[in-house]
C-alpha cells in the first residue's frame, strides 16, 4: 500500500513539476500567473485523443502534434491577450482567469462532458523490484516526465536560449539594454510554459482521462508547486511537485482521499506565510 | 451629478424598483432577486479589485461563509434565520480580517493565489463534512419568512442591496475613499504622503468579506438549498465578470454589470447553456479591449460629444 | 552606502549633489523609511525614526518628492492633494480639506488644473503636484528629488525661488538632490557631495564646487 502511493506520488510528481516548471518559466520573464495553464494541458490531451483516435494517426504524431498545436496557441494568446497587459499584473491574472473559464465551457461544448482518453502506449503491467505490481503506462508516464524535464533543464541551463532566458528573468533592463528582443522572448517564454503543460498533458493524459474542468485541480497544484518551490528555481518545480504529489498520495491513503487536494492548498499557504520565497526562491520576485 | 440630483435619480431608480415585481411573473421575479444577491456581490467585490487593487477569489467563499454559518445555525440549533444572517455576517467579516491581514505583505499576485487556495480548502470541506453540510445534496434551510412569497424576499433583498451600496457610497466619498483610491493608484507615493495602506487594505478586506457573507446569508435562505454551488469557482467567475464588464472601479459600474448579465443569462438560456461561455467571452474582451467596462464606454462617448480643451 | 554621517539644521536649504549612482536617492530612501539601513540611525527632531515605515515618518514632518513623479494618474489634481490633507487632518470637514488643497495648489500654480486628471499633465506640472501633495503634508523637512528636470531657464529661477520663499515664510528645512548646478549654488546654504555611497564632503557652495576631490568624482562619471 505504501509503496504503490509512493510510485503514485512519483508519477503524479514528476507531472506536477513539469506543470510548474510552465508555469515558473512564464513568472520570471514576464510576472504573469497563467490562470489558463491546466485548461492548455487538457486541451494537449483532447488534441491527442482526437488526432490518435478520430484520425487514426501513429499515438507518437499525434502526441508532437498536440504538443506542436497547443504551443502555437500559446504565442497566439500571449500575442492577443497577454501583451497589451505588460506592466499591469492585476490584468493578466484577470484575463487568464476568465480565459480559463471560456476555454473550459468552450471544451464542455465541443467535446462534451464525458471523459475521452488518448490510447495508451503501453499496455500490461510490470513487477517493480519483485514487490508488487505497477501499471507499465504510469512507469512509461514517469519516465518520459523525468525526460522531459530533463531536456528542459538542459534547454535552460546549456543552451544560449536558455543563458538569455536565465538573464530576462533576473535583470529585464540589462537584458534590453544588451539587445535581447525581449518583446519576442515573452511570446517564445509564453509559448513555451504552454508547451510544458501540453507535454504534461499528453505524458498524464492516457492515464487519467480527458473531461472539460480536470485541468483546473492541475494549474492550481502548479501554482502551489512554484510557491512551494521557490519563483524562479527550476529545481524548486521539481523537488516541490515531487514532495506535493507523495504528501497528496500518502495523505489520500493514510488520512483521507476526501481532503487529498487540501494538503496542497495549507502547504501553499503555510508557505507563503513563514517563507515566502519558497525553498530554493529568490526573495525578490 | 451634484449631491441633490444624485439624491433624486436614486429615489426614482428605487421607486421604480420598489414597483417593477408587481408586474411581473414568478420566474422574472426570481431573476430579479438574482440579481441583487449579485448586485451585492459585484459592488463589495469591486471594492477590493476595482478600488483597492486585491484581486480575491475568496469572494464566493466568503458567501458560502454566510450562507453555510446561517444555514447550519438554522438547522442544528434551531436559531433564528436572521440572526443566523447576522451571525453569517459577523464571520465572513472575521475571516475576512484574519485573511487580509495574512496577505498583507504579499503582493498582487500572491495575495489572488491565497485567497484563491482559501476558497478551494472551504470548497473541499464543505463538500467533505456531510453531516454538517450534507455535502453536494445541499443543505435545506428554513426561509426568511413564514409564508413563502417571491415578492417578500424580493423587497427583503432589494433592502439589503440598497443597505450595501449606501455603505458603499458613504465609504467610497468619505476620506477612507480617498485613501483607496490612493492606494490602487500607487501605493508607494500613498505612503509617502501619509497613508496607512496596510490599514486600508484590511478594512476593505474585512468590510467586503462581511458585505459577501451578508449577501450568502440572504440568498441561502433565499434559494432554501444550501450547496457547495455558492462557495464555488464558477459563482466567483460570474462575479468577476459582472464587475470587469460592468465597469471596475467605478460605482455603478457592478450595479448594471450584475443586472445585465443576469438579464442576459436567462436571454441565452432559451437556447441552451451557453451562458457562462457567453460571459466569458464578452468579459474577456472587456478586459482585452475596454478594461472600465460598459461604464467606461459610455462615458467616453459622452465626452467625445462635450468637447474639451486642455492647456 | 557606507559610512554616511551628516546633520541638517532647521530653515536651510541643504543640497545634496554627486555624481551618476553615488546613491543619493538611495540616501532618500533610507531617510524616508522606504527601506532599512543594515546599520546606524536616522533622527529627526531628537526622535529616533530609523525604524518607522515611510507613513509614519511622513507623519513625523517629513515629505518626499520622487525623482520621477508618482502622482495618483485616476485622481484629480485637488484629489491627490486632498489624500495628502486628509492624513494630515483626519478629522476637518470636507470643505476644510478641499480649500487647503485647493490653496496648496494655487501655491504652485496649478490652481485651475484642480479637476483635471492628474494623469492627463505634462512632466512639469506632474513635479509641481507632488510639489503640492508633500507641502500638503505640513511637513518640517522637505526631501526634493531633482526637482528642477525639464524646466527652462525661466522655469529654474522661478522654481528656485519658490523654495526659497518655502525656507522663508513657512520656515521649511529643505534637503534637495538636485543635478542642475546652478540651482543648488544659489539657493543651498550648505552642500553635501555623496560619492559611491560615501559622504565626501559637506560644506558651503562655493568651497564645494572649487574642491579638487568633488570635481575628480564628477569627471570619473
Amino acid at each position: 500500500m505504501f509503496a504503490i502511493s509512493v510510485m503514485n506520488g512519483l508519477v503524479i510528481g514528476v507531472i506536477y513539476a513539469l506543470a510548474a516548471l510552465g508555469v515558473s518559466l512564464v513568472v520570471g520573464i514576464m510576472n504573469v500567473v497563467n490562470f489558463a495553464h491546466g485548461e492548455l494541458y487538457i486541451l494537449a490531451g483532447y488534441f491527442s485523443y482526437l488526432f490518435a483516435s478520430a484520425l487514426g494517426l501513429n499515438f507518437l504524431v499525434a502526441m508532437l502534434l498536440a504538443l506542436a498545436l497547443v504551443f502555437l496557441l500559446g504565442i497566439v494568446i500571449e500575442y492577443t491577450l497577454i501583451r497589451p497587459t505588460y506592466g499591469n499584473d492585476m490584468y493578466s491574472l484577470i484575463l487568464t482567469f476568465i480565459l480559463s473559464i471560456v476555454l473550459q465551457n468552450a471544451y464542455l461544448l465541443i467535446f462534451g462532458p464525458y471523459p475521452n482518453k488518448p490510447p495508451l502506449w503501453v499496455k500490461g503491467a510490470t513487477d517493480v523490484f519483485g514487490l508488487f505490481s505497477y501499471g507499465n503506462q504510469r512507469l512509461a508516464a514517469l519516465i518520459a516526465g523525468a525526460g522531459v524535464i530533463a531536456v528542459t533543464f538542459f534547454l535552460i541551463k546549456k543552451t544560449w536560449f536558455g543563458r538569455i532566458i536565465r538573464a530576462t528573468s533576473q535583470d529585464r533592463e540589462m537584458a534590453e539594454l544588451n539587445g535581447v528582443d525581449t518583446t519576442r522572448l515573452n511570446m517564445l517564454s509564453f509559448g513555451l510554459g504552454c508547451a510544458l503543460a501540453a507535454a504534461a498533458g499528453v505524458i498524464l493524459t492516457p492515464v487519467f482521462p480527458v473531461t472539460p474542468t480536470a485541468g483546473v485541480p492541475v494549474a492550481l497544484t502548479a501554482f502551489v508547486v512554484v510557491v512551494l518551490g521557490g519563483m524562479g528555481s527550476m529545481w524548486g518545480c521539481v523537488v516541490g511537485g515531487l514532495l506535493l504529489g507523495l504528501v497528496e498520495n500518502l495523505g489520500a491513503a493514510f488520512i483521507s482521499t476526501g481532503y487529498k487536494n487540501v494538503f496542497g492548498f495549507i502547504i501553499l499557504i503555510l508557505v507563503l506565510l513563514v517563507r515566502p520565497s519558497g525553498l530554493f526562491g529568490r526573495t525578490k520576485i | 451629478m451634484t449631491g441633490k440630483q444624485l439624491l433624486w435619480v436614486g429615489g426614482l431608480i428605487l421607486a421604480g424598483m420598489c414597483l417593477l415585481p408587481l408586474g411581473l411573473d414568478i420566474y422574472p421575479q426570481h431573476v430579479l432577486i438574482v440579481s441583487l444577491f449579485y448586485v451585492m456581490m459585484a459592488s463589495s467585490w469591486n471594492l477590493l479589485a476595482g478600488y483597492t487593487g486585491q484581486v480575491s477569489f475568496g469572494h464566493a467563499a466568503m458567501a458560502g461563509i454566510g450562507a453555510y454559518a446561517s444555514g447550519i445555525l438554522a438547522v442544528k440549533a434551531g436559531l433564528n434565520p436572521w440572526i443566523g444572517v447576522g451571525i453569517g455576517t459577523v464571520l465572513a467579516a472575521l475571516l475576512g480580517l484574519g485573511l487580509g491581514a495574512l496577505c498583507l505583505k504579499m503582493g498582487g499576485i500572491y495575495l489572488s493565489l491565497t485567497t484563491l487556495a482559501f476558497s478551494q480548502i472551504l470548497h473541499i470541506i464543505i463538500v467533505n463534512q456531510y453531516d454538517l453540510t450534507r455535502g453536494t445534496m445541499g443543505l435545506q434551510v428554513p426561509g426568511l419568512v413564514a409564508e413563502y412569497s417571491k415578492l417578500a424576499y424580493y423587497y427583503i433583498l432589494l433592502a439589503a442591496a440598497v443597505l450595501v451600496l449606501f455603505v458603499l457610497y458613504r465609504m467610497l466619498h468619505s476620506n477612507l475613499g480617498l485613501n483607496f483610491r490612493a492606494v490602487q493608484n500607487d501605493e508607494l507615493a500613498a505612503k509617502s504622503i501619509g497613508v496607512k495602506v496596510l490599514q486600508v487594505r484590511v478594512l476593505a478586506f474585512t468590510v467586503a468579506s462581511a458585505m459577501a457573507g451578508f449577501a450568502g446569508g440572504l440568498y441561502g435562505h433565499y434559494l432554501l438549498l444550501i450547496t457547495p454551488e455558492i462557495p464555488s469557482l464558477d459563482l466567483q467567475f460570474y462575479v468577476l465578470a459582472m464587475t470587469v464588464i460592468g465597469g471596475m472601479g467605478s460605482f455603478t459600474g457592478p450595479i448594471i454589470g450584475a443586472f445585465a448579465l443576469n438579464i442576459l443569462a436567462e436571454k441565452i438560456r432559451d437556447y441552451g447553456e451557453y451562458h457562462v461561455l457567453v460571459f466569458g467571452l464578452i468579459a474577456l474582451s472587456a478586459a482585452r479591449f475596454a478594461p472600465n467596462g460598459l461604464l467606461g464606454v459610455w462615458r467616453k462617448l459622452r465626452r467625445s460629444t462635450a468637447h474639451r480643451t486642455v492647456n | 552606502m557606507s559610512k554616511v554621517d551628516f546633520a541638517v539644521d532647521p530653515a536651510t536649504i541643504v543640497g545634496l549633489i554627486g555624481p551618476n549612482g553615488a546613491g543619493k536617492t538611495s540616501l532618500f530612501n533610507v531617510v524616508a523609511g522606504a527601506f532599512k539601513p543594515t546599520s546606524g540611525k536616522v533622527v529627526f527632531d531628537g526622535q529616533d525614526i530609523t525604524s518607522l515605515p515611510a507613513n509614519a515618518v511622513c507623519r513625523k514632518g517629513m515629505a518626499r518628492t520622487f525623482q520621477v513623479a508618482r502622482p495618483f494618474g485616476a485622481m484629480t489634481c485637488l484629489e491627490n492633494v486632498m489624500v495628502a490633507a486628509v492624513n494630515r487632518h483626519p478629522r476637518k470637514a470636507r470643505p476644510f480639506i478641499e480649500g487647503f488643497a485647493q490653496e496648496k495648489l494655487s501655491l504652485v500654480g496649478l490652481a485651475d488644473m484642480a479637476s483635471l486628471e492628474a494623469r492627463h499633465l505634462n512632466v512639469v506640472q506632474k513635479k509641481r503636484l507632488e510639489m503640492a501633495r508633500a507641502l500638503a503634508t505640513e511637513p518640517k523637512l522637505l526631501m526634493l528629488d531633482e526637482v528642477l528636470g525639464g524646466l527652462n531657464t525661466q522655469e529654474i529661477s522661478l522654481a528656485v525661488e519658490f523654495i526659497r520663499s518655502l525656507r522663508d515664510k513657512l520656515r521649511l528645512t529643505v534637503l534637495w538632490i538636485e543635478h542642475v548646478m546652478g540651482a543648488i549654488m544659489q539657493a543651498a546654504e550648505r552642500v553635501i557631495v555623496l560619492d559611491q555611497g560615501q559622504v565626501l564632503m559637506v560644506a558651503s557652495p562655493n568651497e564645494v564646487v572649487h574642491d579638487p576631490r568633488v570635481i575628480q568624482a564628477y569627471l570619473g562619471e
